[in-house]
């Protein structure tokens, strides 16, 4: 993504394209550079499985991290130490239906779904759901401002965990 | 097949414990539990604070069984099985929400709050011997201890408080930390795991694994800064026998991760202002150890300072559990305390946290392992048997739950292990003159 960087000329080809590549990285666990697709005030959320709608800052949600918190995550995530993924899980994002929802001078809002499967040890498992971006536009390309996977699963059976960033 | 009289062997005498590894894995002695434990026990439903004012509905699955928690048009706390009494369709299938009338749709028949069928469509066609009063909503034994409501489908089970025995004390400990009550954070972590259920009673109480399992968690703290515990020098902790299978494990404060001035002022704001309210040595015990209590036979409520954990698990085969987390919290404490402690907690419990994930996966990995268990047949759970006192790192408290255990399944009696708890702490100082000058200037 180089040339004229503006919300106003931000096409859906572009957004896919920044997704495909976001998608790759984490399949690739290229997790560092996956962080700096992230602004400094950026917060990464998965809303608690029966509160969707509700504020994740507010209610006791899977995941509400700020950026030092992110950070946290990937450095761990990368350490086998981290026992849930190590060895590390395969992993293959399908996204699709991938909208601009609204776009200002400085910032885009984008919709798209997801399905993430998870293999590791011959057991695989699915999540399912929707995708909430703001990406904002910075020196060196789009960056996200806040990322939030809504998932559809009421219930994590037979998941057990999100060991993976969703 | 052994035979249950032989799957805990509790050696006082050489200080060595241990269980058979097909108590985790035989599909009879699963199905031995139902019978003798969860048909028997007191088991968790919910906190009255899920459904505080009246009509207000919450359903879940307890002890296999689908349940409606409520509370009445009296206020009162009801527990009803979610089973039309006609041919046994669900009468409520949303998961929380407000209503006086439980409809089964199948066939019309409804229900009050209180459990009583109140509307049979085209009830006319029933003979003189239908009696409606026989036919409410199946209203299993339920009470409420602290705010903290409970069933039980045994008819010979005793009074909740009795069962509760040395228990209640640590469900006072988190009951009275605040001064406006104690409630149930939004959103639920509804998650299984494929591992026997009695594994993650073990690992609630766990205070050995901490180093090894969360070793990532406890990097992740040091890496942004951890401010250290309001009360230093707190020796080792200990385990402690609560009685009828129930078992604390007792440590020191943690430190606490990313807290700003604003959190450090409000959390010695909230301590002093607990101190006035129950004294230093009760809020000592309460602020400033952290406690792992489980209670016999599947809940545990976790307090680690940045927030507590209320948890239940109930097994759907010998290797899959369903668990259920929920955050309780002090109504008293500032707007930021309360993110502060949400934050935390779901960061280290949640099953998206960067704790719980590495817990579940040790269990499913022992799961894995006991595919050897003819080759291994035995777990041992001996650390600290032969000590006075044992540590927070020693297994006290598990064997506490595995004596009950034994002795629901076999009928054995469980003799209890080391000192009882220790509430001195509840013991108020002699009366002394207030000296204003010494308090900490805190406004209210």
């Amino acid at each position: 993504m180089t040339g004229v960087l503006s919300a106003a000329t931000l096409t859906r080809p572009d957004v896919e394209d920044f997704l495909f590549h976001e998608a790759a990285l984490l399949d690739e666990w290229r997790l560092e550079e996956w962080l700096d697709l992230f602004t400094i005030d950026c917060v990464y959320e998965v809303p608690a499985p029966d509160r969707p709608d509700d504020d994740p800052a507010e209610t006791f949600a899977l995941i509400h991290d700020r950026r030092p918190m992110l950070e946290q995550r990937v450095i761990r995530l990368k350490k086998p130490t981290a026992h849930a993924e190590f060895p590390h899980s395969r992993t293959r994002r399908l996204i699709t239906n991938v909208r601009i929802i609204s776009a200002d001078s400085d910032q885009v809002r984008v919709g798209a779904n997801f399905a993430v499967f998870r293999v590791r040890n011959g057991i695989e498992v699915t999540y399912v759901g929707r995708y909430e971006y703001d990406l904002t536009c910075e020196a060196d390309g789009w960056k996200i401002r806040r990322r939030k996977a809504i998932l559809d699963q009421d219930v994590l059976d037979p998941h057990g965990k999100i060991s993976i960033i969703l | 097949m052994t035979t249950p009289g032989t799957l805990v062997v509790d050696d006082r005498e050489k200080g060595l414990f241990r269980v058979h590894r097909s108590a985790f894995t035989s599909e009879e002695i699963f199905k031995r539990e139902q019978e003798e434990i969860f048909g028997k026990s007191w088991l968790y439903v919910g906190h009255e604070s899920e459904i505080p004012n009246p009509n207000d509905f919450q359903t879940r699955r307890v002890g296999g069984r689908t349940v409606i928690y409520t509370r009445d048009k009296q206020g009162q706390v009801q527990v009803m099985l979610n089973s039309c009494r006609h041919r046994g369709a669900e009468v409520c299938r949303e998961r929380r929400g407000n209503r006086k009338i439980f409809t089964c749709f199948y066939h019309g028949w409804a229900y009050n709050n209180e459990g009583r069928l109140v509307s049979v469509p085209d009830g006319d066609r029933y003979s003189e011997a239908f009696d409606r009063g026989e036919h409410g909503l199946f209203k299993p034994r339920a009470e409420t201890y602290r705010g903290f409501t409970y069933l039980t489908f045994g008819a010979d089970a005793p009074a909740l408080e009795t069962y509760l025995a040395d228990a209640k004390h640590l469900i006072d400990l988190v009951a009275d930390q605040s001064s406006t009550g104690m409630y149930i954070v939004h959103g639920t972590h509804n998650y299984s795991m494929r591992a026997n259920w009695k594994l993650l009673m073990e690992n609630s109480c766990d205070g050995y694994h901490g180093f090894t399992v969360h070793q990532t968690y406890f990097e992740m703290m040091l890496n942004l800064g951890v401010t250290p515990g309001l009360v230093a020098d707190q020796g080792r902790g200990a385990g402690w026998d609560l009685g009828n299978g129930h078992a604390v494990v007792e440590s020191p404060e943690l430190g606490m991760p990313l807290m700003s001035e604003e959190i450090l002022a409000a959390t010695v704001l909230r301590r002093s202002q607990l101190v006035k309210r129950l004294g230093e040595a009760r809020t000592k015990r309460m602020l400033n150890t952290t406690r792992n209590l489980i209670m016999f036979p599947n809940m545990a409520i976790i307090d680690l300072n940045f927030g507590i954990q209320v948890r239940t698990m109930f097994p759907l085969a010998p290797d899959r559990t369903e668990i259920t987390g929920w955050q309780l919290m002090p109504n008293d404490v500032s707007e930021a305390l309360k993110r502060y402690r949400i934050d935390n907690a779901l960061t280290f419990w949640g099953p998206a946290g960067l704790a719980t994930p590495d817990d579940v996966e040790g269990l499913e990995q022992c799961q894995r392992g006991f595919s050897s268990m003819r080759e291994i047949e035995w777990s041992d759970i001996s650390r600290g048997m032969s000590s006075q006192q044992p540590t927070a790192v020693d297994e006290l408290q598990m064997r506490c739950f595995w004596r009950q255990w034994n002795a629901s399944m076999t009928g054995a009696s469980a003799i209890p292990e080391g000192s009882p708890y220790d509430t001195s702490y509840l013991k108020r100082p002699a009366a002394k003159p207030v000296l204003e000058t010494s308090s900490s200037g805190m406004t209210q």
